[in-house]
């Protein structure tokens, strides 16, 4: 019962995300540069969030709308990171000094 | 409770306008009493999840403020036509354009565009109704309530006065003190939610319920281009919705994110805007496109010249269109580099627009054209709108931008890409698409009046236009000196406007003279089309089609009257159909009043009105509404009706 | 109505995979949303005028309470989500129940957290990055809100009607919701307040 309500995609997939929390920690707790952090931000965030899409929102479950699903999903995000990166690039990198 | 904030003061005019909506109101409601059409109103239009009649309410609202639009422009150009003129003080002259921008974008091009797709998409893919039928008379509603809200923000408390742009830091509580731009903030914002719904109801609808055999690269171009702008509308509005927000906290709440001080950044909020603000361009103008490649495909007697090179120069554009937003503000002080990437962009744009328009042209190319009415706009627009086109990658040069930025060549440039880009195409589909819904044809004499003053009159009035920008008058002067030479141009400009209102005039009498005298149509296919919403009959049963047909082309009512193939090879079967519901009314206008008193910083109510909303959609999570069948029999029995054949 | 029996309970229908469709393109608007707000912070964040700024500002503690409450909430709306298919309805409640109560803890923690900041004088109105730091978390903190007003309508349905087609599919929808939320709290939790500490 207990083994059959607790399936063991979903035990790793939370323990994964506890762990990559945990490790995310070295931005503050660690010694490394800037640059090194922000990698170990993104990479474990980037982890992270591709494991609820995948293992717990089961975005591939549904084979008749999987493509649809990932080209709403790439698009959304193309236009979010535009809309970060792009403003950024307006105002900080590309700012007129 | 202090009444002075709800007041107006102003002039005749503003009273005038005062009375004549009070009289509206009162006319409206004796004329509902003495007709005894309550019941008729609420049963079949307030209640209605059908997306035809959906469709009709989105395209009257859009007439109505395709007129207020249209008198806030013939206000500016009469207070512009001559040096000096008294006719609308500083103040008003603010009000009026700011009110003409967003009431001709958000409130005319934006509704007209998706009431006809409202009609319109359905029937083209052989589908009985929109995804989600309720969702959708939620979005009309909160769309309509968000053009109430704005409309009456002229007589309550002020309209607002920053520009349609409403750039910071004028838009800002400190250099704005009225409500004004709290009506901006929140009328948007309703309206905003609103068609974000109707964006994800599209998407699913074409994406799910087309026809069998209808694959993508199937479908009319109509519906390839609504599903584009669907895509587009999901996607950018969310920004909209966060930069109203944000506006929002800065006017009631003191928060400083476009302030002046305190580590505020009022370029932040154009930067915003426009990253909506772009997108939206596209929003209004692709749909134009798939409108004009139906008319034209029809009108030549030719399937669509370079059907895929015209998918994918929608879809580059729509990925495009995310990217150039920063040419708004080449002027605003970021470096070299911004500039010179967002020019690029901006360029590349054109590409696969030019490319769309010589598609047009080669389907002309040797078909039988016959010139119909929404055929005049659709040929008139391809080469008015190449001087808009033209003028863009004028500006789009952001070293030579530095000469015309915020001139009135811009404000010609603009006009020239939106109204036979937006105009002359939703009413191109207006007159295409009329005998569908109505079951007879616009009179084509009259119709063609109407086009060519309209037409004539559109370069007598943005033509001039582009000189005076070039000349050194900035847009949004209210007045201007005798010694600026201004005036000759500015009077042929007004003029110009005159001949647009004769049109336009033209146009609704020719609604009234049609729906008197027009024959009407039997078959439901007046103009030989080729696609499946005239494989239906007209006017449309509720439920569409009797039997979903089959497809298996791009044009497949065409091919089924040339070949002589059968639509339709199932049974009449029972059909499934909606129950109509109060409930996105009554949400539209609790959303109303919650928006009303945020405006004016009554909190309270404002409170109850949020509750109330939350409580309306727990019923709505709560209800169990199947809705109801039509059996085979009664079916069998509207077609035959419908044939002319007596039962 | 058809039920197609093959595929699980909230899919089952014509109009129950069209709403889980429509959810994730309305999900997909999520996210420019979402990113609108961090590009607004990210362009703040050293606007701090005459306020604090982040690093004077945050604290661990509590943001650490906060993920480890959202993250294992998204863990049993998931474990809900698979009893529910297993057919199992009081286990389903038992899960969103838990669900919904730590995502409660989390907004107490975090109203918590907006006193002290208060407290500490750092309010809306304080500087440019404040007023983005309250938006920001204040917008994913109304959405934890409304998500748990949504899931207890959800669960008085599930409680009456049992798993029927209609509750599946608004469980199954609010499960999205619930994952997609843990997932702006993941960036929320990596770019604004570890990033802030570094």
């Amino acid at each position: 019962m207990i083994k059959q309500l607790f399936p063991i995609r979903h035990v790793i997939g939370y323990l994964a995300s506890l762990v990559l929390s945990a490790a995310a920690l070295v931005v503050i707790y660690g010694d490394l540069s800037d640059a090194a952090n922000m990698v170990v931000l993104l990479v474990t965030a980037i982890i992270q969030a591709s494991l609820q899409l995948f293992v717990f929102m089961h975005i591939g479950e549904s084979a008749d709308t999987k493509k649809e699903l990932y080209i709403n999903i790439a698009y959304a995000l193309f236009v979010g990171l535009i809309t970060i990166f792009g403003t950024l690039f307006i105002f900080v990198w590309g700012w007129y000094a | 409770m202090d009444l002075e904030k709800f007041k107006v003061h102003g002039e005749p005019l503003i009273y005038g306008a005062m009375i004549s909506i009070a009289l509206a109101t009162i006319g409206i409601i004796v004329g509902l009493t003495y007709f005894k059409k309550w019941g008729y109103l609420w049963r079949e239009w307030l209640t209605t999840v059908d997306h035809k009649r959906i469709g009709v309410m989105y395209i009257i609202a859009a007439l109505l403020m395709l007129f207020r639009g249209g008198v806030d422009a013939l206000m500016m150009r009469l207070q512009t036509a001559a040096p000096e003129m008294k006719f609308l003080d500083a103040q008003h002259y603010n009000e009026v354009f700011t009110t003409h921008g967003l009431i001709m974008i958000l409130f005319m091009a934006m509704p007209f565009i998706i009431g006809l797709m409202n009609v319109i998409i359905p029937l083209q893919i052989g589908a009985r109704d929109v995804a989600f039928p309720r969702l959708n008379a939620i979005s009309f509603w909160l769309f309509f309530m968000g053009a109430m809200l704005l409309n009456i923000s002229f007589v309550v408390g002020g309209s607002p006065d920053a520009g349609w742009s409403a750039y910071f830091p004028l838009a800002s509580i400190e250099f704005s003190p009225t409500v004004g731009n709290n009506y901006y903030s929140l009328a948007l914002q309703i309206s905003g939610i609103g068609t974000l719904m109707t964006g994800v109801n599209f998407i699913v609808t074409i994406l799910k319920m087309r026809a069998p055999g209808m694959t993508l690269m199937k479908m009319p171009m109509f519906t390839w281009s609504v599903l584009i702008t669907n895509i587009i509308i999901v996607f950018a509005f969310p920004v909209l919705t966060v930069a109203l927000a944000l506006m929002m906290f800065d006017r009631l709440f003191g928060s400083q994110f476009f302030t002046m001080a305190n580590g505020g950044m009022d370029m932040l909020w154009a930067n915003l805007f426009w990253v909506w603000g772009h997108p939206e361009v596209y929003i209004v103008i692709l749909p134009a496109f798939g409108i004009y490649s139906e008319i034209i495909a029809t009108f030549s007697k030719k399937n669509l010249y370079g059907y895929t090179s015209m998918v994918f120069s929608m879809v580059i554009i729509s990925l495009l269109s995310f990217l150039v937003w920063a040419h708004h503000f080449y002027t605003m002080g970021q470096g070299v580099m911004v500039n010179s990437f967002f020019s690029i962009t901006t360029m590349a744009i054109a590409v696969p627009t030019g490319v769309k328009i010589f598609n047009w042209l080669f389907t002309l190319r040797k078909g039988r054209i016959s010139f119909t009415t929404p055929m005049l706009y659709t040929l008139a627009f391809i080469p008015i709108f190449t001087i808009g086109g033209v003028t863009g990658v004028m500006l789009a040069m952001a070293s030579a931008d530095y000469q015309y930025h915020n001139t009135m060549f811009l404000v010609a440039h603009f006009h020239y890409v939106l109204i036979p880009g937006a105009v002359f195409a939703v009413i191109a589909g207006f007159h295409y698409w009329f005998p569908k819904v109505f079951g007879f044809r616009l009179n084509d004499r009259i119709g063609k009046h109407a086009f060519w003053w309209i037409a004539i009159s559109f370069n007598v009035t943005f033509f001039p236009m582009f000189f005076l920008g070039l000349m050194g008058m900035t847009r949004r002067m209210y007045t201007y000196s005798e010694e600026s030479g201004f005036g000759p141009l500015n009077m042929l400009s007004f003029a110009g406007a005159l001949g647009l209102a004769i049109g336009f005039v033209i146009l609704v009498y020719n609604i009234y003279w049609s729906t008197r005298y027009a024959p009407r149509d039997t078959n439901g296919d007046p103009w030989d089309g080729r696609t499946l919403e005239w494989a239906t009959h007209s006017p449309i049963p509720a439920y569409n089609f009797a039997v979903i047909p089959k497809v298996n082309s791009r044009d497949p009512y065409w091919e089924s009257k040339q070949k002589n193939t059968p639509l339709y090879e199932d049974k009449i079967t029972k059909i499934h159909l909606p129950n109509n519901t109060g409930k996105p009314f009554i949400l539209g206008v609790i959303f109303f009043f919650l928006g009303f008193f945020l405006v004016f910083s009554m909190w309270i109510p404002a409170i109850v009105a949020g509750v109330g909303i939350i409580i309306m959609l727990a019923v709505m999570s709560f209800e169990r509404d199947h809705g109801f069948y039509i059996s085979a029999e009664e079916v069998a029995a509207t077609e035959k009706k419908l044939r002319g054949e007596t039962v | 109505m058809k039920i197609d029996a093959s595929k699980p309970l909230e899919y089952s229908t014509e109009e129950n995979s069209n709403k889980i469709f429509g959810f994730w393109v309305f999900l997909g608007a999520e996210i420019p949303l979402f990113a609108t707000l961090f590009t607004v912070y990210f362009v703040m964040v050293n606007r701090f005028a005459d306020g604090p700024s982040g690093a004077e500002l945050f604290e661990i503690g509590p943001v650490l309470w906060e993920t480890l409450l959202l993250l294992t909430s998204s863990f049993t709306i998931g474990l809900a989500v698979h009893a529910m298919r297993l057919g199992n309805k009081k286990a389903t409640l038992v899960f969103m129940g838990i669900t919904l109560l730590m995502g409660l803890a989390f907004v107490g923690i975090e109203i918590d957290e907006f006193f002290t900041y208060v407290h500490e004088g750092a309010t809306l109105q304080t500087s440019g990055f404040l007023s983005s730091l309250f938006v920001l978390l204040g917008t994913h903190g109304a959405h934890v809100s409304f998500g748990f007003l949504w899931g207890v309508a959800i669960m008085i349905q599930l409680w009456r009607e049992g798993i029927s087609p209609a509750t599946a599919n608004k469980t199954f929808i609010f499960s999205l919701f619930w994952h997609f939320l843990d997932v702006v709290w993941i960036f929320i939790f990596s770019f604004v307040y570890l990033k802030g500490l570094m």
